[in-house]
Formats: C-alpha cells, sequence, structure tokens
C-alpha cells in the first residue's frame, strides 16, 4: 500500500492566537481511500486541508512543528505549483476559488495553467463537464449561477487537473438534499473509477457514511479517533459525547442496542435500506 | 363579515423577472399567528423569491400580497419593514455600518422613532440575541460570524416585525450551532409571538422544529401542511429534489409493519418500535 498522506507530529499555530491550532497531529491516509473528516466549526478541519496543499504555511504567518508529507514529499519543499496537481482543494465558499467571466473559462483555467495541450483538454472537458452535470451553464458568468451549481463548477475545475489527492471542505453545504446526492454520487465514481485518494470534510453524514473508508474526528485541534467507517460508527455514544450527530438510521439502531433490541455485537445499519432489513428481521423473528 | 384576516395573504401571486423567467406562478398562501413554517425545495424553486414578495421588496407581477391589510404594492419599503423582516443568509450581505450600535439603530433611525424609543429598542434587541453592550462601539465587519449574525439579527429584531423570514439560518453551521439557532428562533416564536418562516435544506432539522411545511417547486406551491403530512408525500418532494430525513424515510419503509409514515424524531420511532415488539 502506498501512502497519500501522512501526518507525523505535526502543530500548526496562527501567529494571531495563542493556542494551536493543530496539535501533535499523526495521521495515516492510504491511496485510493475516501476519507471522512469530521467536527465541530473551529476544531480544526480546514486548517488541516489547508496544511496539506501548501497553503499553510506558505499563505498564512504562523508556527509549524513535524511534518506533513504528500507521496513522501515534504509540503514545504515542493512549490505551489506542483503542490496544487499533487493536492487539489476544493472550498467550502466556492466563489473564493472563482477568477474567470464564463463557467467554461473558469474549468479550463487550471488546465491551461498545467501547460496541457488544446487536445487533452477537450478531452478532460469532455469527461468532467458531464460528470459534475455543467453543460447548460458553461456559458455563463461563475458568479451568476446558483449555489448549488457553483459547488458543482468548482468541484468540476478543480477534478479536470486530476489531483491525485482530492481535499472537499464542505462540498455541498449549499445545496438541497438530491444536490448534496449528486455530488456524492460524483465521489463516489471517481473513488470506484479512478481509484482517487479523497478526504471530505463534512457535516451532513447520510451520504459521506456508505462511501467512506476511513473516518476522522477532530475535536479542539486534536485527532481524537481514526477508524474504518463501521468501526468508527459504533462508538456513537463517544461521537455524541463530542457534538457529533449521527443520522437517524444510525441513532434509532444505537437506542436498540443499548436497550438491548438489538444485538451487541452486531453492526449499526448506515442506510435506510438495511434499516428497513434489519427492522423486518427483528419485528417479524417475533411472529 | 367581520371575520379577521390572516396576517399576511399571498393571492394568486405570479413574479417575473426583467429578463423573463417566470419564478413564481399562481402562488396561494397565508401566514399568521403561531405559524413556524419551514419553507424548502430545491436550489431555483422560487424560495427567496417568494420571501422577497412576502416583505415588498419585490412587487408582485400579478395577484396580491396584503400584510397587515396592506398592499405591498402601494406600501413603501419601510412601511412593510416593521411588518416583515428578512435575514439574509450570509449576514455581510446586511451589514453595512460602522459600528454595532449603528447597525441595530439604523432602522429604528430610518423610520424616524425618536431617539429615546431608538435607544430602547436597540438594547432590547441587543439583549434578545445576546449581545454584549461591549460590543456596541466595535465595527462589526471584524467580529466572529456568530457575533456578526446576531448583529444582523438584532438589527432586524429593533423593527419589531411580525413575521421574520430567515434564508437559510444553519447553512455551514456545525449541528450544536445549529440548534442554537433553531432554539433562539423558538424562543422569539413562543415568548415574543414572532411568525417564524425559516428556508433550509436541512430535513433533519425541518422535523425537529417546524409545525408546518411550505413546499415549492418550479415557482409552484406542491403542497402546505403540517409538517408530519408534507413528508408524508415522498412524491411531491421529489418532484422539488427534495426527500424527508433518513428517520422519516425508514418509517415509511417498514409501513406494513404498523409505523407512521409520518414519523418525524428518532423517539418517535423507538416509542413506536416498543409498541409493535409488545
Amino acid at each position: 500500500m502506498t501512502t497519500a498522506v501522512r501526518f507525523e507530529n505535526y502543530s500548526w499555530r496562527y501567529s494571531r492566537t495563542k493556542e494551536q491550532a493543530l496539535k501533535e497531529i499523526n495521521l495515516e491516509i492510504e491511496e485510493g481511500l475516501l476519507v471522512g473528516v469530521i467536527g465541530p466549526n473551529g476544531s480544526g478541519k480546514t486548517t488541516l486541508a489547508y496544511s496539506m496543499n501548501g497553503l499553510i504555511p506558505n499563505q498564512y504567518n504562523g508556527i509549524r512543528k513535524g511534518s506533513v508529507k504528500i507521496y513522501d514529499e515534504e509540503v514545504t519543499e515542493m512549490d505551489q505549483a506542483q503542490l496544487c496537481q499533487q493536492v487539489g482543494l476544493v472550498f467550502s465558499d466556492p466563489e473564493a476559488q472563482f477568477t474567470a467571466m464564463t463557467v467554461e473559462d473558469e474549468v479550463v483555467f487550471g488546465m491551461e495553467n498545467m501547460g496541457l495541450t488544446y487536445q487533452e483538454i477537450e478531452e478532460r472537458l469532455d469527461w468532467v463537464v458531464p460528470l459534475t452535470d455543467i453543460e447548460e451553464l458553461m456559458e455563463k458568468p461563475p458568479y451568476e449561477v446558483s449555489g448549488g451549481q457553483k459547488q458543482r463548477v468548482a468541484l468540476a475545475s478543480v477534478l479536470s487537473m486530476r489531483p491525485p489527492v482530492l481535499m472537499l471542505d464542505e462540498p455541498t453545504s449549499m445545496l438541497d438534499p438530491i444536490g448534496r446526492r449528486r455530488i456524492f454520487d460524483v465521489l463516489g465514481r471517481l473513488k470506484r473509477e479512478y481509484q482517487s485518494t479523497i478526504i471530505i470534510v463534512e457535516h451532513s453524514l447520510e451520504n459521506l457514511i456508505p462511501l467512506a473508508d476511513l473516518m476522522v474526528l477532530v475535536y479542539e485541534g486534536e485527532v481524537l479517533l481514526v477508524d474504518e467507517t463501521e468501526p468508527f460508527f459504533q462508538k456513537l455514544d463517544y461521537l455524541m459525547e463530542h457534538h457529533i450527530y449521527p443520522p437517524g438510521v444510525l441513532e434509532f439502531f444505537h437506542h436498540l442496542k443499548k436497550s438491548g433490541d438489538y444485538p451487541e455485537a452486531s453492526a449499526l445499519p448506515e442506510s435506510v435500506g438495511e434499516g428497513e432489513k434489519q427492522l423486518r428481521r427483528l419485528l417479524e423473528n417475533k411472529a | 363579515m367581520n371575520e379577521k384576516q390572516p396576517f399576511l395573504t399571498v393571492r394568486d401571486l405570479s413574479y417575473r423577472y426583467e429578463d423573463g423567467t417566470l419564478a413564481l406562478e399562481n402562488v396561494n398562501l397565508t401566514l399568521d399567528d403561531g405559524d413556524f413554517v419551514a419553507l424548502i425545495g430545491q436550489n431555483g424553486s422560487g424560495k427567496t423569491t417568494l420571501s422577497k414578495c412576502l416583505n415588498g421588496l419585490f412587487k408582485p407581477t400579478e395577484g396580491t400580497v396584503m400584510v397587515d391589510e396592506l398592499d405591498t404594492r402601494k406600501t413603501s419599503i419601510t412601511k412593510m419593514a416593521v411588518r416583515v423582516g428578512y435575514i439574509f443568509q450570509n449576514p455581510d450581505h446586511q451589514l453595512f455600518n460602522g459600528s454595532v450600535w449603528e447597525e441595530i439603530a439604523y432602522g429604528p433611525k430610518n423610520i424616524e422613532l425618536p431617539e429615546e424609543e431608538t435607544r430602547e429598542r436597540v438594547e432590547e434587541a441587543a439583549r434578545v440575541v445576546g449581545l454584549d453592550p461591549e460590543t456596541f462601539e466595535k465595527p462589526p465587519f471584524f467580529l466572529p460570524k456568530g457575533i456578526r449574525q446576531r448583529v444582523a439579527i438584532a438589527s432586524i429584531l429593533a423593527l419589531r416585525p411580525r413575521i421574520i423570514i430567515v434564508d437559510e439560518p444553519t447553512t455551514g453551521q456545525d449541528r450544536r450551532q445549529a440548534l442554537e439557532i433553531m432554539n433562539f428562533l423558538v424562543r422569539l416564536h413562543e415568548e415574543r409571538d414572532h411568525i417564524i418562516v425559516f428556508i433550509t435544506h436541512d430535513m433533519p432539522i425541518v422535523s425537529q422544529y417546524a409545525k408546518r411545511i411550505v413546499l415549492m417547486g418550479e415557482g409552484h406551491v406542491l403542497a402546505d401542511g403540517p409538517t408530519a403530512e408534507v413528508f408524508a408525500q415522498p412524491d411531491k418532494l421529489e418532484e422539488t429534489f427534495v426527500e424527508p430525513p433518513q428517520i422519516t424515510q425508514l418509517a415509511q419503509a417498514v409501513e406494513d409493519l404498523g409505523f407512521d409514515p409520518g414519523t418525524l424524531l428518532v423517539e418517535e420511532m423507538v416509542e413506536r418500535y416498543r409498541e409493535l415488539k409488545g
């Protein structure tokens, strides 16, 4: 297995604050995994993201300790252009990344900067535009399309650069539930068809849980829990103590488990379909 | 003929933007005391346009919006602002004054309240949202986002509008912060009798807080009723790209076992399970 991202005893303190934003982080992310990073606002999730693509320390002042490596190369040793091709970052506020006058120019901008040939750019557009469902928007100014569309444009412009590590900071915060699911469908396809390493900071867990291989809980600047998704969510009491609120199905079965209605050793169902199956088993057994 | 009119009545409302887009078509709606409404529907379904028609910022292309017996077409924005307040999703779209005090006092001054009453209202609004008087002299832009949001809300409250419309109050908030904001809206509703309308995509928040749902799709009201009733109509929800919260979906999937398709909360589901298990 190749390690895509490795944090070793990594700490970061912004120069204007007294407290470290991240404290002694140790975290390894294998290539090809889809990783969910969760935690309350202000816990250090975005700082973690910025530390991977070099925005920290290049654009922020502060004190850095330890190391962050992308494919065994120290982030501070790479130049920003190289890093941007290694780690694609989709911001939670898509407008923060828009620079062009049309959606098409916006999507093409990164590829042009990489020096791709016209033909290669065309090929990638043919791939990314239907994938993110932005055909209709190509001629429009990016700041005039709706919030959900903006998030898809931002995603397309980063995906088109095919970064081996894709980092998304709350990519669906502005979307309606089905728009949200569409983004996660795209991420699922990327994972299956391209074995991309995908790291998602997200509050909405319903869509994240079925896709994630690994979950990371960040709390007050520390990584408190790292585990595969299923065992991670078996520790629901611990997560709830740290202000993580699970989707309804998981919480429901957690209650049943606590009251002895659901076998202690069984995994908690994570989707509506799985929940239905288990519930039928429980109630039909009785009859 | 002395029957009391609802505080707000929308009749056959259509709204067309200048570029020709028909954003609302034939919308009928009333809002009255006791309403705590979630306005939901896919992006672009007309939620924000409708809100701006309710507070008179947009005038109907066809039909009428009557608020407190005033026709929004014939009523000044100022008169509307003391009846229907609109809180932006991003507080920074709303803040523009040099100090927190000026920001909150802007509305009362604009409606030409005497200085004494302006002061009272600013202090009251600040107290309700829990703003420390120490912030009064500070420029709002450099305060943390949570505080800026409170300033934005206080500046609306100072006008004492009966209806408060809040656009996506929980977007970008974590769950704990989202619950704090919603509990605050509940307090405004219960203790100060405000009619609350909130726009959101967060269905668990809707099931936990809304008494009523107005479901919008492509400029129409697709459904309007008690929360459980609207969530029990998955077809209508799907039409506008919304799905009920997970626990409601689970209850609907096992309706045949005796669960209520209008189940809103995990606790209800657990309780029903115990009854069925016997």
